[in-house]
């Protein structure tokens, strides 16, 4: 028995040879009864994907994250950026938001209103 | 829910205290969740972010009471403490026969250590009592209880509230010759 969440990953055109970028959409809640399966996806991702990485996070569904997947975060960005990669944040709720900036994760992750701007963010 | 609140906020003066039992599994907390969020919201004269806030703090408690303070097949209490115009309270209680369940000076020692980093913490776990729980209340204390196990208390008064929004007025005030309030 687990809450519902899920993670889509779509493709997304890159202008740089040798980067991928990805849009990846979070929907539902994240909490101690899915995410560590949940995680998995992203993490083999970043597996298929070992360098150049570029993460654009969609939030718009996402309505519920817990400490955990605040520490699943932290944990993809500092493997994507340490080799070479980058991870955005986009369209945010407000509690969402709020929560990633009590646990002082948007000093790390940038966070951008829409998708456009997140992606033109992390492609230049 | 609607009437229940109703005549919650009609009692103006008296303090309101739900009890909630459940069984030792995660699922259950997406019911818990809600039914904080709807608690605060409609009882309660805590905004709307401050409801998202306590929904954060119950299930950080309840997940920790869950995964350390008792065994898989066994029951944790969560109790809300409503004083009117005054303050939250929260209590969670595990029943200390968790594989890791500790003691509350213990906790209390772990807990300090993390709030003291000043850096973003790096690992995957330790935000849940040191930033979220510790951030978002006024008094955070930890006890053994006597017949065994831990409780976890929390408060958040109205008025400490209202001063911070307050304050984050003056902040984000950009003209200097008038006070915003």
């Amino acid at each position: 028995m687990a809450t519902p969440a899920s993670i889509t990953i779509e493709d997304v055109e890159s202008t740089t040879q040798g980067v991928v970028v990805k849009l990846v959409k979070f929907s539902g809640q994240l909490d101690e009864s899915n995410v560590d399966e949940k995680a998995q996806q992203i993490y083999q991702l970043i597996e298929s994907n070992p360098t150049n990485l570029n993460l654009i996070f969609d939030f718009e569904e996402l309505e519920y994250m817990n400490s955990k997947s605040i520490g699943y975060l932290t944990d993809w960005y500092g493997k994507v950026y340490e080799n070479g990669g980058k991870i955005v944040i986009a369209k945010t709720r407000p509690n969402i938001l709020d929560i990633l900036q009590v646990v002082g994760l948007t000093q790390l992750i940038k966070t951008y209103p829409t998708i456009d701007e997140a992606k033109f963010a992390i492609t230049h | 829910m609607n009437d229940i609140a109703t005549t919650l906020k009609e009692n103006t003066y008296k303090p309101v205290k739900i009890t909630i039992t459940l069984p030792t599994h995660a699922y259950f907390m997406s019911g818990i969740r809600d039914f904080t969020l709807s608690l605060i919201k409609n009882t309660t004269e805590f905004s709307e972010q401050w409801a998202y806030r306590f929904q954060s703090v119950v299930d950080e408690l309840a997940n920790n009471a869950i995964e350390h303070g008792s065994q898989p097949g066994e029951e944790i209490k969560i109790t809300f403490i409503y004083n009117p115009n005054e303050s939250i309270e929260i209590q969670v209680e595990d029943s200390g026969t968790g594989k890791d369940a500790r003691k509350a000076e213990e906790i209390k020692k772990i807990v300090d250590q993390y709030i003291q980093q000043s850096v973003p913490m790096a690992n995957i776990r330790g935000r849940g009592l040191a930033k979220i729980v510790h951030e978002w209340t006024d008094e955070l204390e930890f006890i053994d209880k006597p017949e065994g196990g831990l409780k976890v208390k929390v408060v958040k008064y109205l008025t400490h509230v209202e001063t911070e929004e307050l304050k984050k007025s003056f902040v984000y005030s950009e003209d200097k010759t008038h006070i915003l309030i």
